[in-house]
């Protein structure tokens, strides 16, 4: 029993001390790079089939459509 | 060197969160800033400052929204940074130190010293420590907390230790069971230690003889010579009052302040509630881990005191000898049991005092 | 490569909240959420400003840094989202977010707040693109369509604009040289930290 407990102890002793690393928990963000879990891409799909440079062209055409100096020839 | 810097960040840490503290009073005075931002507007009508300077406050009565809830009306909180690194940091790692390093002295300590066992034969005379009611408030409180304690560590410390091994969905059905046993248990244990309280504190009194006690450390060290003490020592008088008194009533109010949020608390009450209950919780069970040592295998007999209510003779005189001599009114030393020291001795009739 | 922000324009936003209306709408998020909300400043008084504000996704998202489950994520345009999966509602991410952007469901007793639910600037989740699952949770993925998040697109005066940071402080730039004022681009200092500021806004507030 109390050799049980001894191991356990040992064992969760490490454990324990991983916990005092200070991991970086300083989420900078890289441009163009993906962090964290998976997703796919919002050009993987049936619109735009993988071609990143297309979905690039379509949202900045809409990026640039929220200027009204152009829309309205300004 | 290191050590220094350290050091310095936690006292620039804590003059922050000071200051954060007393910015909430300061917010007060914005509400002369509309009449300088009115008197702007008419002589440098370009100029904004007063407008953003008020953004970060909530205090402003012309700041609104029509989004409902708490705070809606605040553009930017800066504590909430101030938050992030105090728990992200020093409550993270120098608390996860703590509990490591007290775990490790202890284990040391087992290690080398063994447990404190009878030297006496036990006489099979059997005299009631605990009535059932103080060992049901024990054990309830024990247990809540022994949840509250691996639900908490789960919250604060599973990302860095469990996650890696587990895995995203594990580790969140941990979280989520944590989080819900800890915030339902919580209350509970709150109850628990207000009865807790109630119950020991007749026991707990501070004893004029519970100075001899501290100053020979309980006869924890060196040749661990005996020192008398009543029902409860001084070690276990500490932990009363320093552990479940004050530290369990400081996790209870913030940890009621975290449950609740519902009563439409602001994010500051809550980040410092939460940085509060952190730093109390982890000294908290630092000190458990001693009491948990000390009542199973660090001495013998401790265990079946609390468990069935009962200790043998032998074990009072030699663990609490004026509690011994209150309850027994003096009766004559079992044959064969010869007294631990010299009856002359001032300290022997300590009991009295 | 794109970099996703929005950028909120105090001169010309006219308080009409169809942008808090249109995010609501496109994304059908749950009673009581509000992913997007218009906050006035010196309301009635001469001066009045309005701001409309959500998730900014930041650079350095303090809601990620503090997740005790780390369900956050942050996609290669810069856009912060979470797994509503993983989300065990401690509220966390809403002491730690300066923007009040993280919201909950319920009002929290026993700390029951049901999952967290942000602005996602219209990328949805997790889930698979345009399924029923990510539109239930998260709302309608329109970046995968090659569009932007709908309160900047429909904005009736272009005060809100959302998508690749360099056309929006492009479109701004000129903006703010044509009228010659309000050149503050709101929360960016506090988003995005200083050093992605545009050099050209020397009057840049956080």
């Amino acid at each position: 029993m109390k050799k049980l407990a001894l191991i356990a102890a040992a064992a969760v002793l490490p454990l324990l001390a991983a916990g005092c690393g200070e991991k970086p928990t300083v989420t900078v963000y890289k441009q163009g790079q993906y962090q964290g879990k998976p997703d796919k891409q919002p050009w993987d799909n049936d619109r735009f089939k993988g071609n990143k440079a297309e979905w690039e062209k379509a949202v900045n055409a809409r990026a640039l459509g929220q200027n009204e100096y152009v829309r309205i020839g300004g | 060197m290191l050590e220094h810097r350290d050091m310095r960040a936690v006292v620039r840490l804590f003059l922050v969160a000071v200051l954060a503290l007393f910015a909430q009073f300061t917010w007060a005075q914005d509400a002369g800033s509309q009449k300088e931002q009115v008197q702007r507007q008419q002589t440098q009508p370009l100029n904004n400052a007063p407008v953003w300077r008020d953004v970060r406050g909530g205090e402003n009565p012309y700041q609104t929204t029509q989004a409902r809830g708490i705070e809606t009306n605040v553009l930017v909180q800066t504590e909430g940074e101030i938050w992030r690194q105090i728990r992200n940091g020093p409550v993270t790692v120098y608390g996860g130190w703590l509990i490591t390093i007290v775990a490790v002295l202890i284990a040391l300590y087992y290690g080398l010293k063994g447990p404190i066992k009878l030297h006496a034969q036990p006489t099979g005379r059997v005299i009631e420590r605990f009535t059932p009611w103080e060992r049901i408030i024990h054990w309830a409180t024990a247990i809540s907390f022994v949840i509250l304690a691996v639900s908490g560590i789960v919250i604060l410390f599973g990302r860095y230790v469990l996650l890696p091994v587990f895995g995203y969905t594990l580790f969140s059905w941990l979280a989520v069971i944590s989080k819900n046993l800890h915030n339902f248990v919580g209350p509970v244990f709150a109850v628990c230690t207000v009865l807790m309280f109630v119950t020991f504190v007749k026991n707990n009194i501070w004893r004029a003889h519970d100075w001899i006690w501290v100053k020979r450390l309980g006869g924890m060290f060196g040749k661990r010579e005996h020192v008398p003490s009543g029902k409860f020592n001084a070690g276990e008088k500490m932990w009363f009052w320093f552990g479940v008194t004050l530290l369990g009533i400081i996790v209870s109010i913030t940890g009621f302040i975290l449950d609740f949020p519902n009563f439409a608390q602001g994010r500051v009450a809550m980040q410092q509630a939460n940085v509060i209950h952190a730093v109390a919780a982890i000294l908290f069970m630092a000190a458990f881990l001693g009491h948990l040592y000390m009542g199973t295998v660090g001495v013998e007999g401790a265990y079946e005191s609390m468990r069935n209510g009962t200790v043998d003779e032998t074990w009072a005189r030699e663990h609490h000898e004026y509690w011994y001599k209150q309850v027994t009114g003096g009766r004559a030393q079992p044959a064969g049991a010869t007294p631990s020291a010299a009856p002359a001795s001032p300290m022997r009739e300590g009991w009295k005092t | 490569m794109a970099r996703m922000k929005f950028l909120c324009d105090a001169e010309r936003c006219i308080e009409c909240n169809g942008c808090v209306t249109a995010c609501k709408n496109e994304n059908e998020v749950p009673w009581g959420v509000n992913r997007r909300r218009v906050v006035t400043m010196n309301d009635g008084l001469p001066g009045e400003k309005s701001l409309s504000v959500a998730c900014m996704h930041c650079s350095d998202a303090p809601c990620m840094a503090v997740c005790p489950v780390d369900c956050f994520y942050k996609t290669s345009e810069g856009v912060v989202l979470h797994d509503k999966d993983l989300c065990i509602g401690c509220g966390y991410c809403f002491y730690a977010c300066p923007f009040g952007a993280p919201q909950f469901p319920q009002d929290g007793a026993f700390g029951l707040r049901g999952k967290m639910d942000k602005c996602t600037f219209c990328a949805g989740g997790p889930e698979p693109d345009f399924s029923q699952a990510e539109f239930k949770k998260y709302g309608r993925n329109r970046l995968a369509e090659g569009k932007l998040p709908a309160c900047a697109e429909q904005c009736s005066t272009k005060a809100l604009l959302g998508g690749d940071a360099d056309v929006v402080a492009d479109i701004y730039r000129q903006r703010v040289l044509t009228r010659g004022k309000g050149s503050e681009i709101w929360g960016w200092g506090t988003a995005y930290g200083r050093p992605d500021k545009p050099a050209a806004k020397p009057g840049a507030k956080s």
